[in-house]
């Protein structure tokens, strides 16, 4: 950005997204969400000052900022071998719970959320589950909401599945979960799981929680790496406090907790644990 | 053929590579001066069906310590971290790594144009940034971001690729500091300063 007249910094654009708007990126990790700005404003055609202008006066826009913004990849069991860990050893623990209270935090398009409910329903776990899953985005909650996915983009979803749940006996087929319309270049989730999250519209960073109940497992992959240390921490913290003791977090594969919260969790496998030792508030 | 060599101090070596880089690496990797202190980020191409194990298998033979890192680990002397599957790998200004699952670039995730680019950024004139044999134009633009920051470029010589697309690609570009064959870029990598 040579322009002569682009006289203010990213780092100040963001602040008046924040004042001008119910979002705040302030404390998103610099170097990816100066790149995710400048993504926008090559897509818009737009300068800095542009964007400015657009953003103090089209709130519609600001809704599109966000939605550009934000990254949204996410594919049906992502990271095999976690899902098998998953399958295997955290989720048979909850046989004899009455409640299983599930949440998807920034659950983009829905992919895991249907990949955990599938396993749930593997295990005959499906009636006591509560599964709710929030993201920034209302676009892709839509998506989410109605399960239809690319199908030739997407065969790695087939072939994650089949690793997962086509190893072992009983073997389960895709088409158990899922029609798929190769003429239409579709895959849909089957109604009797699509109808069963809960999904909600949910500012991580900002807003209070949309539910009152504590959590067996919350599943946020792949979110917090976009946030700077301090922001990290603080939702690290908030999925702490939601936790039932001994409830499982878990993040994605090369997302780490470090410094403080290392005590807070005991890690197993690919799970985070919340540790039920007695810690002081900091 | 001249002994390959140089004086210049770096702070970081980025390397990128696809299609038939892996013997490449390998062989860096494996002749590299046990003591070699300079940082090293990989960025490769991986086979989607081949997710894991490239570690391991480079591992094996290396004169150095592999780890493929978590977002913001810090980027030590005498380790190479090598982009993990399935995400993009950035160098940043506070000497960390940072990863993304933001859409593939040149159809590859990791980008080697992302880790390059953004090792350019991060660390300008102290950065040395080599690209290997690969069928896609990816890292050729990231390569020339390093040049345009004053860093230090080398491009694997066609002639020695299996694949000369994306060597073919940066030269198009721009003019790299050397061209050198795998054999060449071990000796200057070993006549670094430490």
């Amino acid at each position: 950005m040579q322009n002569s007249e682009e006289d203010i910094t990213i780092k100040e654009y963001l602040q008046i997204l924040k004042d001008s708007s119910p979002y705040d990126f302030s404390e998103y990790s610099d170097n990816s969400i100066y790149r995710r700005i400048h993504k926008v404003m090559r897509d818009y055609r737009l300068s800095l000052n542009e964007l400015v202008a657009k953003t103090k006066s089209d709130q519609e826009f600001v809704e599109q900022i966000v939605e550009a913004v934000t990254v949204n990849t996410t594919e049906l069991f992502r990271d095999p071998s976690v899902w098998v860990y998953i399958l295997q050893k955290l989720l048979p623990q909850f046989k004899n719970n009455p409640n299983i209270n599930i949440w998807h935090a920034g659950c983009s398009s829905g992919q895991e959320v249907y990949s955990n409910l599938i396993l749930l329903d593997h295990l005959g776990l499906l009636k006591q589950s509560t599964v709710y899953a929030t993201d920034i985005s209302q676009k892709v909650l839509d998506q989410a909401k109605k399960g239809v996915y690319k199908y030739r983009f997407n065969l790695n979803y087939i072939e994650n599945f089949n690793q997962v749940l086509g190893v072992n006996e009983p073997k389960v087929d895709f088409s158990k979960y899922f029609d798929i319309n190769e003429s239409e270049d579709r895959i849909v989730v089957k109604d009797f799981l699509r109808t069963l999250p809960k999904f909600m519209k949910h500012d991580l960073v900002q807003e209070k929680l949309p539910f009152y109940n504590k959590f067996d497992i919350i599943f946020c992959r792949n979110v917090l790496i976009y946030f700077n240390s301090g922001l990290q921490s603080r939702i690290i913290q908030r999925f702490h406090d939601n936790l039932f003791p001994g409830g499982s977090m878990i993040l994605g594969t090369h997302e780490a907790i470090t410094g403080f919260f290392k005590t807070k969790f005991v890690k197993n496998g690919p799970v985070y644990l919340k540790s039920n030792v007695f810690h002081f508030k900091y | 053929m001249d002994y390959i060599k140089s004086d210049r101090n770096f702070k970081l070596i980025v390397l990128g590579g696809s299609a038939g880089s892996f013997s490449v690496v390998s062989k860096i990797l494996s002749q590299l001066k046990p003591d070699f202190k300079i940082p090293l980020v990989l960025s490769l191409h991986r086979l989607k069906h081949v997710r894991s194990g490239l570690v391991e298998s480079l591992s094996y033979k290396s004169a150095i310590e592999i780890i493929e890192p978590c977002d913001k680990d810090k980027i030590n002397n005498n380790f190479a971290y090598l982009a993990p599957s399935n995400y993009h790998l950035f160098v940043e200004f506070d000497g960390t790594l940072s990863l993304s699952t933001e859409e593939s670039n040149n159809h590859s995730r990791p980008s080697i144009d992302y880790t390059l680019s953004s090792a350019a950024y991060a660390y300008r004139d102290k950065t040395l940034g080599i690209l290997l044999t690969g069928a896609n134009r990816d890292g050729a633009q990231g390569l020339k971001d390093i040049a345009d920051h004053n860093g230090y470029t080398i491009v694997q010589d066609p002639k020695t690729c299996d694949i000369d697309t994306m060597p073919l690609a940066a030269l198009r570009l721009f003019t790299p500091n050397q061209i050198l064959t795998p054999d060449q870029i071990v000796q200057f990598l070993n006549s670094l300063p430490q």
